[in-house]
């Protein structure tokens, strides 16, 4: 079975975020992926941390999302960092050779020490 | 020499983002049962997911999809000329290997054309499946759509 989608989005600072996804990005939620990343980029976040230790499956899609949102920050001088990957969510990171492209933490501590 | 086919499973699900856990979780059921690594399981569940993406993503003409989003947006239903295809998923288990099929009887899509923008969805899914199958071969004719033919070898005891 497949599990439901849960995102959580806490403000840590002024500028800073974690936003957190638990169970399975696909192309089905991935708006939602998108739209929560947004709100918290239009209220001001320029460093972002995804938390992805609880995200069981994620796909192209839910890659792509992360890479325009990692386009965006950079625009604007902010910076994103990843925390927690489980192994299957890490190989789709290195396969696709974005693992040069993102800064992948064991936790959510480390990332934010790296965008702060 | 033909190939002993053990079974064949053939999915047609409606091109909608929701049913892609459909081909995905028959994916697993079928790999399982070839007795794959849980990873091997997992690596074949990934590219049949993204080859439904592709299909829904790039399979039919944008104005099709603009159009859908129109309705969706509008909160009315397609016409019948709007309407969406359906995709087809037919997975092929042979002793040796599995095989799977995503068939899009839409527009089609140029493979070359998806680019290597890292945010266009068609270009990773793309890479993704390359990646973690050992044998991919994508057909495009404008009368029958576009052909994903996927497969993966079982390791020799």
């Amino acid at each position: 079975m497949t599990t439901p989608l849960k995102i959580e989005s806490r403000i840590e600072s002024r500028d800073t975020a974690v936003l957190g996804l638990a169970g399975e990005v696909d192309v089905a939620n991935v708006a939602q992926v998108r739209e929560a990343a947004l709100e918290l980029l239009a209220r001001g976040v320029k460093r972002l941390v995804v938390d992805l230790s609880a995200t069981e499956y994620m796909d192209s899609s839910g890659l792509g999302t992360l890479v325009g949102l990692l386009k965006r920050l950079k625009e604007t001088g902010g910076e994103i960092a990843i925390a927690g990957a489980r192994p299957r969510v890490r190989r789709l990171f290195e396969i696709t050779g974005l693992k040069q492209v993102f800064a992948l933490h064991d936790d959510v501590a480390a990332a934010l020490k790296e965008v702060c | 020499m033909e190939r002993v086919v053990l079974g064949q499973v053939e999915l047609r699900i409606p091109r909608q983002a929701e049913f892609v856990r459909v081909a995905r979780m028959t994916a697993c059921a079928l790999a399982a049962q070839l007795d794959f690594t849980y990873d091997v399981v997992k690596d074949i569940e990934l590219a049949v997911a993204e080859a439904c993406t592709n299909a829904i993503e790039h399979g039919v003409p944008r104005a099709a999809a603009q159009a859908a989003r129109a309705a969706s947006d509008a909160g009315r239903s397609l016409a019948a000329e709007e309407r969406y295809d359906e995709i087809v998923v037919r997975f092929i288990t042979h002793p040796e290997q599995l095989a799977v099929e995503v068939i899009d009887r839409g527009q089609g899509f140029d493979p070359e054309e998806l680019g290597a923008d890292e945010e266009a969805v068609g270009g990773l899914g793309l890479m993704v499946i390359r990646q973690v199958m050992d044998e991919v071969h994508i057909e495009c004719t404008a009368e029958a759509g576009t052909c994903v033919r996927m497969i993966k070898h079982r390791a020799r005891e």
